[in-house]
């Protein structure tokens, strides 16, 4: 067991890898009653094309297999059901999917050993029948409706839609109506055999424990299954091209006011000189600086009446490329978007700027660290990105500076953007 | 449960302040609640308040100042919303600020100061907010208004709670009516920013790090307001009349997908019944995924994803939503009234009653997790009389399956609204 210091946080995580590579994180804190347990694998929705375990050629899975993977994992073989028996134990448990892993989590303030032996248990016998299968799929589509009529995930998901041409980026977790479909369940095996293997999953524990009670839990109870370590898996890689996919959409949808994004996608290549981590800080500050309560250039449209609130910003990434997703509800959409067109050239940083947004990210790093909920999403995400828990969080935000700053805002290409746009059933001006 | 922690009242004349001091966060968080009898002609002029208050004060001069000064003092995140809990309307204006030890020396005091600028200090001259900003805000809300109801699930649920009694506070819609919106001026918004200063019931908490004698002093000093109020009536609706029959109505839109909303009335119930046996009752019909709702609709029958009850233990009433397919209305409606039925008829194991106490018991034990949560727990305690949460913990053991059948024949149901959609594929 590996005791690592997050710095400055007064926080501390255990670490451990077992044989079978499995890794496990726990950070105690007890100072609350409850635990927050998750198990993720590396399977999110991008990873539609990769060569299965044992064998040699790449294979295409039809989309949305990772999501329906997630809710079938749930079925078990003897007919118990996962959520009865947390329920049973005091807990409270779900899963969700993204692009790039797949967690399964409980919370609870009893029985942490029964929960968490049950956690790996369930997630590790798979019992996928054709029978099953097909009921899943009524459920399922009813899931994607609802969110087809959420317009704020059109939205978005018509941006990335719009703005990816390879990409598997470019579609919806879930998949489709139609490709849902047609997922069978040996596509579930494949994907559950390849991607549930110990190697390219982990196990992150926040909350009231003891460490090394949690990692004998764990290692005792993998070492009965005797799994050895496997070589990464293969994913296809794309061949994204900087331009995008489309430059404009509109749709009309039942809302009140209009919703607008225009999306810029910028390489990530272009600033070699700073680490990724990095990079993506200054990228997303520099638009927040631009767009948000804080801007001179967002006051001046507030005055104009022609937003009245100011812009949120959303950012994506995948290994290439950025995605800066800035939007606004208005009912003078092409005033808008010619406002945040005109708002991204003109973007700027001051020294004092860069001092104000240091002590933001400072603070939002303690507070997340007294959340055990956010401290477990803080180290998941630094697995999914990093593949390695970031210890020096807060030296590197003190470490932001107005030169490196300078040189992201120099080296940014804008000329790759979509506009995309929910519209009210008649327009209102 | 909830050691370490030292609680302290001081009654300040016009204002109760509550002082929960514990060393176990890194956070500090802090309320100022402000409650009145709930009027439906008031909720509109109150949202305006709300959101007028965070757009500038007589010190800053303009939401960019305010947010400046925010990221100055380490983001602490300032916000205030209303919400209608049984008769009352409650305003709760919070902040959650870090510890000192992880900022700087006098940041505390800085913080509340800054916080309480908000609140007492508006952007006021001659009696009147200031038109340009009176103006921004107003825009602001008539878009928040409309929007507010695009979210299908609420706008199935504010419908059928209106058809279900529409002079149940609960069914006003908390963001405001647009002819209430027409009505009001900077001048009549101050006026009413005074009204609500000088006449609501005021508490302040404030949990963390802090010494209770220091804040005492601190807000003796900061909060000056002299005026003496003092407790009205009871939170807790008493439904006057049931339905014999429940009441089903359909409305169409351009959804893909169709939200049922259900409401049932409470009728009158013991303190045990009240706090006790009706979120044991939820919790088995519709509480989680569990539930029986959810086993059936959703797993046996793959009508739906999501389905859940909740139980509003202060407004008397059971609300269930699903969203579904139209052409599975009629037997998801039939599936939901006989899983009501099974639970009049005690058809539920000894085993999913101790299972829902097992979950109550654990919601008990995160009440005291966060600054946020303990709060709230300490208002609860205030406002609506319930049992501490180690008492609560005792008390859940002795509710009988009897107990949950006497409670489920007092489930009226009253009405069934479908927010049909009829799009087109």
């Amino acid at each position: 067991m590996n005791k690592i210091e997050l710095r400055g946080l007064d926080t501390y995580v255990y670490t451990e890898v077992l044989e079978s590579g499995l890794q496990i994180f726990v950070v105690p804190n007890e100072n609350v009653n409850k635990t927050y347990v998750t198990y993720s694998t590396k399977l999110g929705s991008v990873y539609d094309e990769f060569v299965p375990i044992g064998e040699k050629d790449f294979i295409k899975v039809p989309l949305g297999v990772a999501h329906f993977l997630e809710h079938k994992v749930f079925e078990q073989e003897d007919g118990t059901d996962p959520f009865e028996f947390f329920s049973s134990h005091g807990a409270s448990a779900n899963a969700n999917t993204s692009n790039y892993k797949t967690t399964y989590l409980f919370q609870t303030t009893d029985d942490v050993k029964e929960n968490l032996e049950y956690l790996l248990h369930y997630v590790e016998s798979p019992y996928f029948t054709d029978e099953n299968v097909e009921k899943e799929k009524g459920i399922i589509e009813q899931e994607l409706l609802m969110y087809a009529d959420d317009p704020y995930n059109v939205l978005y998901e018509m941006t990335l839609y719009n703005t990816f041409v390879e990409h598997p980026m470019k579609y919806s977790v879930g998949g489709t109506v139609e490709s849902i479909h047609k997922i069978t369940k040996e596509d579930l095996y494949t994907c559950y055999n390849t991607f549930y293997h110990p190697s390219r999953m982990f196990v992150v524990v926040t909350g009231n424990v003891k460490p090394e009670e949690i990692i004998n839990i764990i290692s005792e109870h993998e070492s009965k299954r005797s799994i050895l370590p496997a070589e990464p898996v293969k994913i296809k890689l794309v061949d994204e091209p900087d331009e995008v996919f489309k430059n404009h959409e509109e749709r009309v949808m039942e809302v009140s006011i209009p919703k607008v994004t225009v999306a810029y996608k910028i390489r990530l290549d272009a600033f070699n000189d700073l680490s990724l981590r990095d990079i993506k800080i200054y990228l997303s500050q520099l638009f927040s600086l631009q767009f948000s309560d804080t801007s001179l250039y967002v006051e001046e449209l507030k005055k104009k009446e022609l937003i009245d609130d100011s812009f949120a910003i959303n950012t994506v990434y995948t290994d290439t490329h950025a995605v800066i997703m800035i939007s606004n509800e208005t009912n003078y959409v092409n005033e808008v978007v010619k406002a945040i067109q005109e708002g991204v050239k003109q973007l700027h940083v001051t020294e004092e700027e860069v001092e104000r947004m240091k002590k933001t990210l400072i603070s939002s790093q303690i507070y997340m660290s007294d959340n055990i909920f956010r401290m477990n999403n803080f180290i998941m995400n630094c697995m999914i990105q990093d593949g390695e828990i970031n210890t020096n969080k807060v030296e590197e935000i003190k470490k932001m500076n107005l030169k490196d700053m300078e040189y992201v805002l120099n080296n940014l290409d804008l000329s790759n953007s979509t506009v995309s746009v929910i519209q009210t059933p008649r327009k209102q001006k | 449960m909830g050691d370490n922690m030292n609680y302290k009242k001081y009654d300040m004349g016009s204002f109760h302040l509550h002082v929960i001091s514990t060393t176990r966060f890194k956070t500090v968080g802090l309320k100022v609640n402000f409650k009145r009898p709930a009027k439906k002609e008031e909720v509109t002029i109150r949202n305006f308040l709300n959101q007028i208050l965070l757009e500038s004060t007589n010190r800053y001069k303009s939401r960019r100042e305010l947010a400046l000064e925010v990221e100055n003092l380490y983001n602490v995140s300032c916000g205030i919303r209303s919400s209608l809990s049984g008769n009352y309307l409650v305003t709760i204006f919070d902040a959650l600020l870090l510890d000192e030890k992880y900022t700087e020396k006098g940041y505390m005091k800085k913080s509340i100061e800054f916080f309480l600028e908000m609140l007492l200090h508006p952007d006021v001259s001659n009696g009147a907010f200031r038109d340009d900003v009176f103006h921004l805000v107003k825009t602001n809300l008539i878009n928040q208004i409309k929007s507010s109801s695009d979210a299908p699930t609420t706008y199935a649920t504010e419908k059928m709670l209106e058809h279900l009694d529409a002079n149940l506070p609960i069914s006003y819609r908390i963001y405001g009516y647009l002819e209430d919106l027409e009505k009001i001026t900077p001048q009549s918004l101050y006026e009413y920013y005074k009204n609500m200063i000088h006449s609501d019931e005021i508490d302040i908490f404030i949990c963390g790090n802090v010494n209770p004698e220091e804040m005492k002093q601190l807000f003796q000093e900061l909060f000056t307001i002299n005026t003496l109020k003092r407790t009205r009536g009871s939170h807790y609706i008493k439904h006057k009349k049931v339905r014999k029959r429940s009441h089903s109505f359909i409305e169409k839109k351009n959804l893909k997908q169709s939200s049922l909303s259900i409401g049932c009335k409470l009728m009158p119930q013991s303190d045990f019944e009240r706090f006790y046996v009706g979120y044991i009752y939820n919790i088995i019909l519709g509480g989680g995924s569990n539930s029986k709702l959810f086993q059936v609709v959703r797993e046996k029958h793959s009508l739906c994803y999501t389905i859940h009850s909740r139980y509003l233990n202060v407004n008397s009433l059971l609300l269930i939503s699903a969203g579904i397919n139209k052409e599975d209305y009629k037997k998801a409606v039939s599936l939901i009234k006989r899983q009501l039925k099974a639970m009049v008829q005690g058809n539920f194991t000894e085993e999913q009653l101790e299972q829902a106490k097992m979950i109550y018991i654990s919601g008990c034990k995160e009440l005291f997790d966060s600054p946020a949560a303990i709060i709230n727990t300490y208002i609860s305690y205030v406002y609506l009389n319930v049992d501490e949460v180690e008492t609560r913990i005792q008390n859940i053991q002795k509710v009988t399956k009897e107990d949950v059948i006497k409670f489920a024949k007092n489930v009226y149901l009253d009405t069934i609204f479908l927010l049909e959609g009829d799009a087109h594929e």
